[in-house]
């Protein structure tokens, strides 16, 4: 009679039978990357002659002295074609957010040393996030994860402080002036310690939820300091309304 | 092509549909599964002269893992993606009823202990090296597994899945 183990095993084997790898994976995995690199070079080739363009802005001396800076005569890449398919359930991203700063309506004053914006983000109109971690990779481990609540989506935000609140979880914090609410939210990830999080009450029209992965707060001596860290995070938070 | 790309050319030609199981097992989408193993394999290609000397697999598969326990993550915090349950009455007479329920199972567990019990149990590693791949102690890999196998016996309903299973064999 198999164990459950071994049950399991035959049963993996069985469900991924039928998945082969594509014929052309590594053509797309190689042209990916040289369009990734090429994308790289056209960025910085753009600061550069941003950077350029503007520095007649400080020497011009007559009306119709800024001329268009020589480009090179090379020209561009043909737009790529894109055959990856689309993720179904991923949401549209908040673009480019340079350091992660400033994103939405909000902007952070300050993050831990050594995080760097993950290049991930999630836009879904009353709700938005973005996340940094160590290397800057989207497809990386977050260490921090900033979620912003509006509008409608500020009673989702109350809704689940209330909930910890009714269940004995959590507490409140005062946060300067503002308050919030920490509290280790259980999302399912792990089975293990949960995601510790910091949920701001920013007036009527916003909540921001700040949250550590698990990983990243063990990297902290104990659950005061994580704390302490999400309250200065909280302190940082401005909005430009 | 260079010769690098023909060593990385032949790497993925010999481990990418091992690999994309992997994948899938670990997110539970197809569609998915071939955009993480394609996203793993650019990083792969991008660090290909550091990473071919040692062993590129288990590197792949570090990726493919920890950027599917990290999507899950993501999404079970948008609480856009409702989660997976095994059906409440289970019909379990057949081996197939018995397969899906288990995958269903499967796919209902958290990411992390997904990924211990497909790492362990289908790519046989020990856990030493899974606790490896996770970035995790071996303490976390047993008691994550121990875990796991509970909630998959429980989902079955069963207090001991090999009378089912049995049954089913029957």
């Amino acid at each position: 009679m198999p164990t459950l183990e071994e049950r399991l095993r035959q049963i993996m084997t069985d469900e991924t039978a039928h998945l082969h790898a594509a014929p052309d994976l590594v053509e797309r995995v190689i042209r990916s990357s040289r369009r990734r690199r090429r994308q790289g070079r056209l960025a910085a080739l753009a600061t550069s002659l941003a950077v350029v363009a503007a520095a007649p802005l400080y020497v011009a001396v007559a009306p119709g002295a800024m001329q268009a800076p020589a480009i090179s005569e090379t020209p561009l890449p043909p737009p790529p074609i894109d055959d990856t398919p689309p993720l179904p359930s991923e949401p549209p991203s908040l673009g480019d957010l340079g350091d992660g700063r400033e994103f939405g309506h909000v902007k952070v004053g300050y993050l831990p040393d050594g995080l760097r914006w993950s290049h991930w983000s999630a836009d879904l109109g009353d709700r938005y996030t973005t996340a940094w971690n160590y290397d800057g990779d989207s497809g990386g481990f977050y260490c921090v994860q900033i979620h912003v609540y509006e509008g409608a989506a500020v009673q989702m935000a109350d809704d689940q402080v209330r909930a910890h609140r009714d269940e004995g979880e959590g507490r409140e914090v005062a946060v300067g002036d503002r308050s919030g609410y920490l509290v280790v939210e259980g999302v399912g990830e792990d089975g293990m310690e949960g995601t510790p999080t910091l949920t701001l009450d920013m007036g009527e029209r916003r909540r921001v939820s700040i949250m550590f992965s698990p990983t990243y707060a063990k990297k902290f001596p104990d659950a005061t300091a994580v704390d302490h860290e999400l309250i200065r995070i909280a302190e940082g938070l401005t909005a430009d309304d | 092509m260079s010769a690098a790309e023909n060593a990385f050319g032949e790497f993925v030609a010999a481990r990418a549909t091992t690999l994309l199981r992997v994948a899938y097992l670990a997110c539970g989408d197809e569609v998915e599964a071939e955009d993480l193993l394609q996203t793993a394999l650019e990083r792969t290609y991008r660090n290909w002269e550091r990473v071919r000397h040692d062993s590129p697999e288990p590197y792949v598969r570090r990726v493919i893992v920890n950027a599917a326990i990290s999507r899950a993550r993501r999404r079970a915090i948008l609480r856009i993606i409702p989660v997976r349950t095994p059906p409440e009455t289970p019909a379990r007479s057949t081996d197939v009823d018995l397969r899906h329920l288990l995958m269903d199972a499967l796919r209902a567990l958290p990411p992390r202990q997904r990924a211990v019990i497909v790492l362990r149990y289908w790519e046989d590693l020990s856990e030493a090296q899974t606790a490896d791949v996770l970035g995790c102690t071996v303490g976390t890999v047993k008691s994550q597994a121990s875990k796991a196998m509970a909630k998959l016996r429980t989902a079955l309903g069963e207090a001991s899945v090999e009378g089912v299973i049995g049954n089913a064999h029957a």
